[in-house]
């Protein structure tokens, strides 16, 4: 298998022409569309030209050592980092068009950070009503009724009062999904959610992540949770050096990876 | 009384022998009252109460130790037995070392000296002498240790006299003496004035000099002004220098390099000279240039700019404070940069940066100090025009504690903020390792 896919497909016909999907929630019609991406900070290259076609409903994971690049070409796909060179197409828009309104892009694309990023200052509950409030302009009275459907939605309706200094690093990350999903995202990006939670957490986290993804939830997950990976993905994106060296089915990287680097990665774990 | 007629000429001509009447009646009461003043056995010739003010040596204050001098001309062969002086009602005075002369000669320059007995009943000093006063001359009386009303005002010093034949006169026309009022303070200080343990307090010229209790006492209520008007410049200037501090603070951190050099420029000028420097510049260059403001508001509009520089910095040093994924979970949400700042990074930063501007708060405060140098009536101001008429230090005492009164608390309050930052974080790590 080639580690890119063709750069010439418009978003339409990339969608008709991807790889057929391994998992089972995945339609074909793709939602992102990764161009030939590369990322520099500096003279140090990250990401030396990425391509990849994401699909509606689609889980896909993002594996690899540390410094590979996933987390960059994942802050990349909202523009929390500006591409260096390429194309990013979500829903057939180009975002890394100096035109775009980004602000517009990112309130259909949730995002999950490692450190979870609460606003110290405010509740479960206004943590996940102010962006609804500013951004989708959502009455006080809709927005706290979409806020505890989400905090309920991931086992914390009772902690809707609560500050986050005063809740776990596990239920502070589920309030911050809960603050992604209240926007209605078309699309998830959670990076290295679970990596900074104690063990016995990262099982809530990784709970609410696997009912979302059974919901149909388009998904891009940068983790370090082989056994998420292997139970819930629909594909496995393995990346070293700033390069897309392998993907597949979980099955087919876990079971049988063709790189040598991606097996050796595997065989460490 | 018949109402007369005025249809009859008669009417009218009783009507004017009534005015008539009328006139005749007052001028004989006038007549009367003044005709027994030439026959007075004792005319008053003056009756006055000392000077005692430090401050205007033609003032009688009250509370303050003085003397009465009263004096009054006796007619030869009067024979004046004996003499009532009645003090002002809530006046104080002493009796032992009553002087009683009687002046006479050409030139009244001969002092006989009179026997009398003495009585005191209330305000009343009773003096029977063993002998009429017959010989023409001035009966002089000095009572000693007079102590005026606190409040002031006319002092009528009344006397009355009786004659060998046993006839009672009062003594007409006796002056007020004008006593001026002093504040309950100034009467507290001469008070402690008379106390032994403060004169032997004083005796120590150390303690003279910057700790005069007396001193202290009428300085209280003058520098209190200075209090408030320092206060009032800080209560002005320090929250007008925050809106002001916030867009410097903005403006150093913007994308374009014209805000961030204006910024930069300004607040390194306002922070790199001296704060003296910057209110002669405005005190002394803004008349200069035309620009006439009144000395507080002048006063307030240089400490918001100076401190406004300050703050800059401790606005900007707590937004960069600011976890950057703050701001990336919120851009992240969709939130522009100005939703982002308003609704995220600066309630966050104003929480982090409470303790240091309440230090700034402090500084601000003692900074009003220097608006002396150009003579806005504040604290030091006030302490210094005290300390020019009374030679004493003491009020610049009374003007450290006003500033300590405030810096102190607020000093407090910082610890304390400090350490509950602090604890916070060590709370919030805690539960994250106990969760």
């Amino acid at each position: 298998m080639t580690d890119t896919h063709s750069a010439a497909a418009t978003a339409e016909t990339a969608g008709a022409a991807a790889t057929p999907q391994a998992g089972s929630g995945a339609t074909d019609d793709v939602i992102i569309s990764i161009r030939d991406l590369h990322k520099s900070f500096g003279e140090l290259d990250v990401l030396k030209g990425i391509s990849l076609d994401i699909h509606r409903g689609e889980v896909v994971v993002m594996l690899g050592p540390s410094g590979s690049g996933k987390s960059t070409l994942l802050r990349c796909l909202n523009r929390l980092e500006e591409p260096t060179s390429g194309q990013i197409l979500f829903e057939g828009e180009d975002i890394t068009s100096p035109k775009v309104n980004i602000n517009k892009v990112r309130e259909r694309m949730g995002m999950v950070f490692q450190q979870f990023n609460l606003f110290p200052h405010k509740d479960a509950l206004h943590n996940v009503m102010l962006a609804q409030m500013k951004v989708l302009h959502r009455s006080r009275e809709e927005a706290e009724r979409v806020a505890r459907e989400q905090l309920d939605r991931v086992g914390l309706a009772d902690r809707a009062d609560h500050y986050p200094s005063e809740l776990s690093g596990g239920q502070q990350q589920r309030v911050a999904i809960a603050r992604a999903l209240a926007m209605d995202p078309h699309v998830m990006l959670f990076d290295e959610a679970t990596s900074a939670l104690d063990p016995e957490l990262v099982r809530g986290v990784l709970d609410v992540m696997r009912e979302l993804a059974q919901g149909g939830m388009t998904m891009v997950v940068v983790t370090h949770e082989m056994g998420f990976a292997r139970d819930v993905a629909d594909r496995v994106v393995f990346m070293e050096g700033g390069v897309i060296v392998e993907e597949g089915s979980p099955e087919q990287i876990f079971g049988n990876p063709k790189n040598e680097r991606t097996r050796a990665f595997i065989g460490q774990l | 009384m018949t109402i007369p007629s005025i249809h009859s000429p008669r009417g009218v001509r009783r009507l004017s022998l009534a005015f008539i009447a009328i006139a005749l009646c007052l001028t004989a009461c006038l007549g009367a009252f003044a005709a027994p003043r030439q026959a007075l056995a004792m005319d008053i010739v003056r009756c006055t109460g000392r000077p005692n003010s430090t401050d205007d040596k033609t003032v009688i204050q009250g509370a303050t130790q003085s003397r009465i001098t009263f004096e009054a001309s006796i007619e030869e062969g009067e024979g004046v037995s004996a003499l009532t002086l009645t003090i002002p009602p809530d006046t104080t005075f002493e009796t032992e070392d009553l002087a009683v002369t009687l002046l006479t000669g050409p030139d009244l320059m001969t002092r006989n000296d009179v026997a009398y007995d003495l009585d005191v009943k209330g305000q009343n000093i009773i003096l029977t002498f063993d002998e009429p006063l017959d010989e023409a001359g001035n009966l002089n009386i000095i009572v000693y240790g007079v102590y005026f009303p606190q409040a002031g005002g006319d002092m009528q010093v009344e006397a009355s006299y009786r004659l060998a034949d046993g006839d009672e006169h009062d003594v007409e026309g006796i002056p007020v003496i004008p006593v001026q009022g002093i504040s309950p303070t100034e009467a507290l200080s001469q008070w402690l004035e008379q106390q032994p343990w403060v004169q032997a307090w004083n005796a120590n010229r150390f303690l003279h000099l910057f700790l005069d209790p007396t001193i202290l006492v009428t300085s209280f209520p003058v520098v209190l002004n200075g209090f408030f008007m320092s206060v009032a410049i800080v209560a002005l200037a320090f929250p007008l220098a925050i809106p002001v501090a916030l867009v410097l603070a903005l403006m150093r951190m913007s994308k374009f390099v014209v805000w961030r050099g204006i910024a930069t420029t300004y607040v390194n000028l306002m922070r790199g000279t001296p704060l003296f420097l910057q209110i002669y510049v405005a005190f002394f260059g803004l008349p200069l240039a035309g620009i006439q403001i009144p000395n507080f508001p002048l006063g307030v509009i240089v400490m918001t700019l100076n401190s406004g520089a300050y703050m800059c910095e401790i606005f900007r040093a707590g937004i960069l404070a600011i976890n950057k994924g703050q701001t990336e979970a919120a851009r992240s949400l969709g939130m522009t940069s100005t939703q982002t700042m308003l609704n995220v990074v600066l309630p966050q930063m104003f929480r982090l940066v409470i303790p240091n501007l309440t230090s700034e708060f402090i500084t601000l405060y003692k900074d009003t100090s220097l608006l002396a140098a150009v003579g806005v009536m504040e604290l030091v101001m006030y302490a210094r025009t005290i300390v020019a008429s009374t030679g004493s230090i003491t009020p610049y005492i009374v003007a450290a504690v006003f500033y300590l009164v405030i810096t102190l608390p607020l000093s407090k309050v910082t610890h304390h903020l400090e350490q509950r930052a602090l604890g916070g974080k060590r709370r919030r790590r805690k539960a994250r390792a106990a969760a």
